[in-house]
C-alpha cells in the first residue's frame, strides 16, 4: 500500500506553529518518506490564524491536497477553520478548552470566513462554535475526534521538567502533533529525534518536548491505542536535505560565487537574505581550500536603505567585479525598474531575484501570486531587454540560482529569476544537491586589460570584453554612448549600440539549451497540453498521474525562460495540440498572454487561481477534468483557506 | 592611493564639456583635477561617480573611471563599488537636486555607514539641466527667472543633514576658489569615512539670485577669519563640549555664509572594518577579489556550510 500522509498543523501565530510544522516535516523524513509542506499565514507576527499543510509520501512529494487524513487545531478558531479540510473518517486532535469557544468570541478571524462557517454550520442545525463545529464533524463526516487537555500535559511538563509554566507552554503544539502522529503510525522516537534535529543544542527547549511527546503517546496509548507503525519509506538511511525555497536559493547563490547581496526587509524574500547572511562565512571542499590556500568564502550580505540602494549597490558591487545579486518581491521590484533599466544600458551583470506575492500594491504580502510575470520581462523603460527565468520548484531553484548568476556575467545583463511565495516558504525534503556537474562560467571577463580597453567594443554578438573598474579605467554610463562609454546622441552609434544589446537576447535563445527554454513534462504525443510556469509545476504534475490513471493523457508545457521569448520552441509544441489549457495563479493570464504575443497562439481553456492559497493537486484535477467534460473556458480554483 | 604627485593636465580629457559659459562647474573641475593630481591618484585605481544633472557629466572629462548613473543614485552604486573592493578610491560628483531631493535618502543612509567614499555636492540650488526649477537648498520665497512664483518649500540645510546622518567629515567650498576648494578635497579623500564638500556654486543661466556677487559677498573661511574655531571630535566626550560651535557654523546662513571644514569625526569607525568584524577575511579577500571557483567549478562544501539543513535519515 503506498503512503500518502497529509496534515494540517493549525494555531495562532507566534505560537508555536512554526516549529511544530518543522518537527513534523523532519519527523516524517526521518520516517524515510519524501515531505513537502505549504505554509499559510497572515501578515501578523502574533495571534492571526496560520497553518501548515504536509504531506509525506514514498515517492516524491512535490504539492498538498484537501481534504487531509488529519487536522492539529490547538484553537477554536483551527477547529472551525479548517472543519471541511479533514477528511471523512479522518482524524481531528483538538484541545478540549477550546470547545466552548464561540465564532462570535474568535476576534482575528476574519469576518466573511466567520460568516461561512456561520451559515453552513447553522444551516445543518449546528451551534456557531468550536463544538457546534466538533459534532458536525463527528455525525456528519464521521471524523474522529481526539480532544486532549493541553492545559494540564503542559502544566504536568512543566512540574516534571521542573520549569517554569510560560516556558514550556509552546510545548502544546508539539503534544499535537505527537498525538497525531501517534494515532497515524509514526513512532515517537521518529518525533523526539525531529525536535532534538530541530532545536538543536537548545536543552532548554528540547527537554520539554520530548517530555510532551511521552506524555502524548501515552495519553493515545490509554484512550485510544497506538496506531500499527508504517513501513518505513524509500529514502529511510539516506542524507537528505530539508528547506524552503528561500534556503534553496541562498544556496545556491553561495555554491554559484556569489559574493555580494542586497537585499531590503521585504516578505517573502527576506528569508532568502537572512538565511544566506547566517551562513556568511562558507565552508571550502577540501580540494577548493587546497587549491586557493583559503578555508572560508566570504559573502556579503546586506541591507539597504531601500530596494532602490538594493539593486544600485548590487550593480556597483558587480561593476567592480563582485558576483551580485538582490532579493525581492513584487512592490520592490516597482521601485527597481528605473535601475533594472540602467543596467540593460550600462551592460552590468546583476541577478534579480524576485518572489512574487499577491497583488497589486501591497495585496496580501503573505500569500500566493504569479503575478509579475509581465512586471519582470517588461521591467525597465526604454527597449530594456533581460533575461527572466522562472523556477519551477525547490529544485530547480536552486540550480537556477546558480545559472541565473552565470548567465548574467556571461550576456553582461540583467537577469530576473522568477519564484513565488509557494516556493518561497514551503519546505521540501531533497537529495543534496550534486554540483559535480555545474559550471561557474564569468563570460568574457577580464582580470588584466591594456592601455586602450574600452567597455563597449562592438562585436558580433553584441557581447564586449568585461574588466571590471579597478582593472582598466573605463567610462560605464546609463546614457547612450560610444565604445568608450562617452555619452553620444549620434545616430548611427545609437542605431549599434540598440542593436548590440539587443544581439545579446538573439545568442541567449541560441545558447540556451531547451531544458532551460521550455520542458514538455508527460507524453509529448498526448492532444491536451497543459501550459503553465512556475510553482504550479508540482501540483500539476500530481494532477497528471490522477488523470493518467483515469485514462486521460494530457502533457504539460512549464515554460522556464519567459524573457527573451523561446517562441519557436513553444509554438513547435503547441502546434501539435489540440486542446491548450493554461494554469495560472493570475487573473489576466499572463503566461497565455505573451504566448498569443509571442506565438499568435490561443490558449483554449483558461484554469485560474487568485484567492492567494496555494494550488493544491486535487484542484488542477477536478479543474482539468471539468474543463475537458464541460468546454469552459475558464475555470476558476477556489480552494484553501 | 599612489603618492606620487602628478600634474593635473593629466586628469584631463580630450571630450568637450558641455557646461554654460561661466558655470561654476568648471571651478570644481579644476579642483578635482588639481586634488587628484596632488594626491597622485591611479585613473585605473579612482572611480567617480556620478548622477544626473549639469554637473554630472563630470566622469566625462576626468581621466579616471566613471559611472555616469541615474537620478539619485550615485551613491549607492558608489557603495557597492567601495564595498566589493575597498581599495578604491571612490568619490561621488552630483548636484545638490539629485543628491538631496531625489537622492536623499541614500544621502542619510550613507552617513550612518560612515563607509569611505567622498561626496563633492555641486550645490547651486537649482535643476540646472531641466531649466531652472528650485533646488532642494534654494530658501523659501525666493523666485529664481525660471520659476513662475516664488518656491514655497524651505530648503534643506546640507551640513546639519549630514551631521545628524553620522558624516564624519563635513566641509564647505565655494567654485571659484579653486585652490581653496583643491585643499577641501584633498582632505575629504584622505579621510577614511563618508566625506561632504558641499561646493556652493553660482548658475549663471538659471539661479539669478544666488550670483558670483551674492556668495561673494557673504562667504568667508574659518581658518581665516575664526583660526580658533575646532571641527574636531576626536572622542565622545568632544561632542557635548563643541557640538554648540560646529552646529553655529551648519546653520550660519545671510550674510555670512562659512566655508572650509566644518566637523571632523574622529569618533566612528568606517564601514570596511566594521565589516570585517562581522565577516573575517573581508578585507583580504574583498567582493570583487574573492575566487568563485576552481578551474570553473563550484568551491563550496554545501553539506558542512548548510548542515542545519542536512538529516540523516
Amino acid at each position: 500500500m503506498a503512503v500518502d500522509i497529509s496534515l494540517i498543523i493549525g494555531g495562532p501565530q507566534g505560537g508555536g506553529i512554526e516549529s511544530a510544522g518543522q518537527v513534523a516535516v523532519r519527523a516524517l523524513a526521518l520516517k524515510g518518506y519524501d515531505v513537502y509542506g505549504v505554509r499559510e499565514y497572515h501578515s501578523n507576527i502574533i495571534g492571526a490564524h496560520s497553518y501548515f499543510n504536509l504531506r509525506a509520501r514514498d515517492k516524491v512529494s512535490r504539492s498538498v491536497k484537501l481534504p487531509v487524513d488529519a487536522v492539529v487545531a490547538l484553537d477554536a478558531e483551527s477547529i472551525l477553520t479548517h472543519m471541511d479540510d479533514v477528511k471523512e473518517g479522518g482524524i481531528l486532535v483538538y484541545d478540549e478548552a477550546a470547545k466552548a469557544v464561540k465564532i462570535d468570541r474568535i476576534a482575528p478571524m476574519a469576518r466573511p470566513l466567520k460568516q461561512r462557517i456561520k451559515a453552513k454550520l447553522e444551516s445543518m442545525g449546528y451551534e456557531a462554535s468550536a463544538a457546534g463545529a466538533l459534532s458536525y464533524l463527528s455525525e456528519v463526516k464521521k471524523v474522529k475526534l481526539v480532544g486532549i487537555q493541553i492545559k494540564s500535559i503542559v502544566k504536568q511538563v512543566a512540574e516534571e521538567t521542573r520549569r517554569p509554566l510560560v516556558s514550556v507552554s509552546r510545548a502544546a503544539n508539539t503534544i499535537g502533533v505527537a498525538t497525531a502522529f501517534a494515532l497515524l503510525g509514526v513512532e515517537a522516537e521518529k518525533v523526539m529525534k525531529a525536535i532534538e534535529m530541530f532545536f538543536a543544542g537548545k536543552r532548554r527547549v528540547i527537554e520539554p518536548n520530548i517530555v510532551a511527546v511521552r506524555h502524548a503517546y501515552k495519553l493515545v496509548e490509554e484512550n485510544y491505542g497506538l496506531a500499527d507503525p508504517l513501513p518505513d519509506g524509500p529514502f529511510k538511511g539516506r542524507t537528505r536535505i530539508v528547506g524552503t525555497g528561500n534556503d534553496f536559493v541562498a544556496m545556491g547563490k553561495v555554491a554559484g560565487g556569489l559574493t555580494v547581496q542586497t537585499y531590503y526587509p521585504i516578505t517573502p524574500a527576506a528569508d532568502e537574505a537572512l538565511y544566506m547572511e547566517g551562513h556568511r562565512l562558507a565552508q571550502l571542499t577540501k580540494e577548493a581550500a587546497e587549491r586557493l590556500g583559503m578555508a572560508k568564502a566570504p559573502v556579503i550580505v546586506f541591507q539597504t536603505e531601500d530596494e532602490i540602494s538594493a539593486i544600485n549597490m548590487a550593480i556597483g558591487a558587480a561593476l567592480a567585479g563582485a558576483r551580485a545579486s538582490t532579493t525581492t518581491s513584487g512592490p520592490g521590484l516597482s521601485l527597481m525598474n528605473e535601475a533594472i533599466s540602467m543596467a540593460v544600458m550600462m551592460e552590468v551583470p546583476v541577478v534579480i531575484t524576485v518572489w512574487q506575492r499577491a497583488g497589486p500594491s501591497t495585496g496580501m504580502a503573505t500569500r500566493v501570486g504569479q503575478q509579475d510575470l509581465l512586471h519582470s520581462i517588461f521591467s525597465g523603460h526604454g527597449d530594456a531587454p533581460k533575461i527572466v527565468l522562472a523556477s519551477g520548484d525547490h529544485e530547480e531553484a536552486f540550480y537556477d540560482a546558480i545559472k541565473t548568476l552565470n548567465w548574467a556575467e556571461e550576456y553582461q545583463t540583467p537577469v530576473i529569476h522568477l519564484l513565488d511565495k509557494t516556493i518561497a516558504s514551503s519546505i521540501k525534503t531533497l537529495d543534496p544537491f550534486d554540483v559535480s556537474n555545474v559550471r561557474i562560467s564569468r563570460g568574457r571577463f577580464l582580470t588584466t586589460a591594456s592601455n586602450d580597453y574600452v567597455r563597449y567594443k562592438l562585436s558580433d554578438d553584441g557581447i564586449s570584453p568585461r574588466a571590471p573598474v579597478g582593472v582598466a579605467k573605463q567610462l560605464n554610463t546609463s546614457l547612450e554612448h560610444l565604445e568608450d562609454g562617452v555619452a553620444t546622441e549620434d545616430p548611427v552609434v545609437r542605431e549599434q549600440m540598440i542593436e548590440k544589446r539587443m544581439k545579446k537576447m538573439e545568442k541567449v535563445l541560441k545558447d540556451l539549451p531547451m531544458e532551460d527554454k521550455a520542458v514538455l513534462h508527460g507524453d509529448p504525443d498526448a492532444k491536451i497540453t497543459i501550459l503553465s510556469w512556475g510553482s504550479t509545476k508540482g501540483p500539476i504534475l500530481d494532477a497528471m498521474e490522477a488523470l493518467e490513471a483515469k485514462g486521460i493523457r494530457v502533457n504539460f508545457l512549464q515554460v522556464r525562460l519567459l524573457s527573451p521569448f523561446p517562441a519557436r520552441e513553444v509554438a513547435d509544441v503547441l502546434a501539435g495540440s489540440e486542446k491548450i489549457i493554461s494554469i495560472e495563479a493570475n487573473a489576466m493570464d499572463q503566461l497565455a498572454s505573451i504566448v498569443k504575443m509571442y506565438t499568435g497562439l490561443d490558449v483554449h481553456h483558461r484554469i485560474r487561481k487568485v484567492n492567494g492559497r496555494t494550488i493544491h493537486e486535487h484542484e488542477v484535477y477536478n479543474a482539468i477534468l471539468k474543463v475537458l467534460e464541460t468546454g469552459s473556458p475558464l475555470e476558476v480554483m477556489r480552494d484553501g483557506v | 592611493m599612489a603618492s606620487r604627485a602628478k600634474s593635473w593636465v593629466e586628469y584631463r580629457t580630450p571630450n568637450w564639456v558641455q557646461w554654460c559659459p561661466g558655470c561654476g562647474n568648471y571651478g570644481i573641475l579644476t579642483a578635482i583635477y588639481k586634488a587628484f593630481a596632488e594626491l597622485g591618484l591611479d585613473p585605473a585605481r579612482t572611480v567617480l561617480v556620478s548622477g544626473i544633472g549639469c554637473s554630472s557629466r563630470t566622469p566625462y572629462y576626468v581621466n579616471v573611471s566613471g559611472v555616469h548613473t541615474i537620478h539619485g543614485r550615485p551613491i549607492p552604486v558608489a557603495t557597492g563599488i567601495k564595498l566589493a573592493n575597498p581599495e578604491l578610491t571612490v568619490v561621488v560628483t552630483s548636484g545638490d537636486g539629485d543628491l538631496l531631493g531625489i537622492g536623499a535618502g541614500h544621502f542619510v543612509a550613507v552617513g550612518r555607514r560612515n563607509i569611505d567614499i567622498t561626496i563633492i555636492m555641486h550645490d547651486n540650488a537649482v535643476y540646472g539641466l531641466t531649466k531652472g526649477q528650485a533646488g532642494p537648498t534654494l530658501p523659501a520665497w525666493i523666485q529664481t527667472k525660471a520659476l513662475t512664483a516664488p518656491n514655497i518649500q524651505d530648503a534643506v540645510n546640507p551640513l546639519l543633514l549630514a551631521i545628524a546622518s553620522g558624516f564624519t567629515f563635513i566641509a564647505r567650498g565655494y567654485a571659484y576658489h579653486t585652490d581653496k576648494l583643491k585643499e577641501l578635497i584633498k582632505a575629504a579623500i584622505k579621510h577614511p569615512g563618508t566625506a561632504l564638500v558641499d561646493v556652493l556654486q553660482p548658475c549663471p543661466t538659471y539661479n539669478n539670485i544666488m550670483t558670483a556677487k551674492w556668495y561673494e559677498e557673504r562667504i568667508y573661511y574659518l581658518d581665516e577669519e575664526e583660526p580658533d574655531y575646532d571641527p574636531y571630535i576626536n572622542k565622545p566626550e568632544d561632542f557635548k563640549e563643541k557640538m554648540p560651535a560646529i552646529l553655529a557654523k551648519a546653520v550660519e546662513w545671510g550674510d555670512r555664509i562659512p566655508l572650509g571644514i566644518i566637523m571632523i569625526d574622529k569618533t566612528k569607525e568606517p564601514f570596511q572594518r566594521r565589516l570585517e568584524k562581522l565577516v573575517p577575511g573581508y578585507l583580504d579577500m574583498p567582493p570583487a577579489k574573492r575566487p568563485i571557483d576552481v578551474d570553473g567549478k563550484p568551491i563550496i562544501d554545501l553539506l558542512a556550510t548548510f548542515k542545519d539543513r542536512v538529516i540523516e535519515t
